[in-house]
Order: C-alpha cells, then structure tokens, then sequence
C-alpha cells in the first residue's frame, strides 16, 4: 500500500477554508483576524523587515476585509434587509472606514481591529437572522 | 488526523495534485506536481505542509525561518490561509518540496508576482 503511494497523487489543498460562491461574513472575519494578527506580531518585532512585511500584508488584509464585507453590502443583502434593518448602511459604511486608510490599513492599533471586529460581528448578527428568517 | 499525521511515503519522490487557488498564478487547481518528500526547506521554495488546526495537507510557499518554524505564505491573497492567520509551521510539518509540476505545462515552479 505504501508503496503505491510513489505513484498516487496525494491531494494537498490550495483552498480557502471557505466554499466558493457562498455568502459567509466569516469571510470579512477571517481576514481582520489576519489583520489583528499582523498589528500584534508587527507591535512585538524589533525586526525592520518583518516589520516592513507585517505592514504590507496588514494592508493587503485590510482591503480584502473591506472586498468582503462589500460583496455582502451590495451582493447578498436586498432592500427588505435594509428595510428590516435601518441601520445596515451605516454598519457596513462604518466597518470598511474601519478596514480603511483610517482604520486598521493605516493603523497599528489593536484597538481599531478590535473595532473592526466587533463591527463585522454586528453585521454577522443579522446576516444569520436574516438567514434564518429565509 | 493521528493517521494522517503518520503519513510518510515509501519513496522519496512522489506526486501531488493541487486543489484551490490559494498559489495561483504559480499553481492552479489540478496541477500534478513532482516532490520531494523530506526535500530540504529553503525560503522561496514551495513545499507541502501540514497547517496547525486540524487543515489538511496543504501547497504553499515558504517565506523565512521563524523560532516557530517556517512562516509560509499563499501566492494568492485574496484566496487561502496562511501563516498571517495559523502562525509558524512546525519544521517537523514541512513534508517535502516541489520539484516541478508535470502536467498540464510541464515546467518549473516560479516565484510568485510579490517576492521579496
């Protein structure tokens, strides 16, 4: 059996841990955890190019959180959720201000992924409400 | 996971196919790849590695050694996880190296659009 093994390709996995085409905050989530990550090893390295390269995947994360989080705005939520949820647009305009130039793109703060997070954890209330009620 | 975290080849070399598109442009879904199972690491080489959590095997690129073992990156930012998110791979979940991919295209392995 073992043998065999030389000549069966073993699958290794290039995914995310995601399904494609499925509409998940976890995804937007996923990313700020990344980008909390980065503050916090960014904040704790004395290392200049660590830190240079901790900056740029920081930045890098931050856009694929606001990405995210637009594909749900404009993708997955309709106007009965906005209807039923007056204060969707502003979470959502707030949380990518968050995973903005003046938010965690442009800052080294715990704090400011912190409140990002919190705000994607909002926003992911009522995406399962609205699930559920579907 | 006790299973697979025993899996080690008979022989040395073997291949793999890929699945996902956390190392695209440098693999794509379905590309059959030559390793080499316990090839020495070295940063910049793409290597098969087992992520911590419980992640199946998985293809990335490995960036620098860390005190935690190698940090390993995607080639591809908007798809996949990588050390920005599950930290360091222990040197001992560094599996093997890939050698070049047989098919389709035949060819090297080149370094991604962002190297350092």
């Amino acid at each position: 059996m073992r043998f065999l093994n030389a000549f069966t390709a073993v699958e290794v996995s290039a995914h995310c841990d995601l399904p494609c085409g499925v509409y998940d905050p976890a995804q937007a989530k996923i990313e700020a955890q990344s980008v909390k990550a980065c503050i916090e090893k960014y904040n704790a390295s004395d290392d200049a190019v660590f830190k240079d390269r901790a900056i740029s995947i920081k930045e890098e994360r931050s856009d694929l959180v606001k990405h995210h989080l637009w594909v749900l705005w404009t993708d997955y939520f309709k106007p009965p959720h906005f209807e039923k949820y007056p204060q969707l647009h502003v979470l959502f305009n707030e949380a990518t201000k968050l995973a903005g130039a003046g938010g965690t793109k442009g800052s080294t703060d715990v704090a400011v992924a912190d409140q990002l997070l919190a705000k994607i954890e909002e926003i992911s209330t009522i995406f399962w409400e609205t699930k559920a009620a579907a | 996971m006790s299973s697979s975290r025993a899996f080690r080849p008979l022989l040395p070399i073997g291949q793999v196919i890929v699945r996902g598109r956390s190392m695209e442009p440098t693999l794509r879904d379905g590309d059959r790849i030559l390793v080499h199972w316990g090839g020495r690491a070295e940063a910049g080489r793409v290597a098969v590695v087992r992520l911590p959590g419980d992640r199946p095997l998985s293809v990335k690129r490995l960036t620098f050694r860390d005190p935690g073992g190698w940090w390993v990156e995607r080639d591809n930012p908007a798809e996949g996880v990588d050390s920005w998110l599950v930290g360091a791979v222990p040197e001992a979940d560094v599996l093997a190296m890939a050698l070049f991919r047989i098919w389709p295209d035949p060819g090297r392995i080149t370094h991604p659009r962002r190297a350092q």
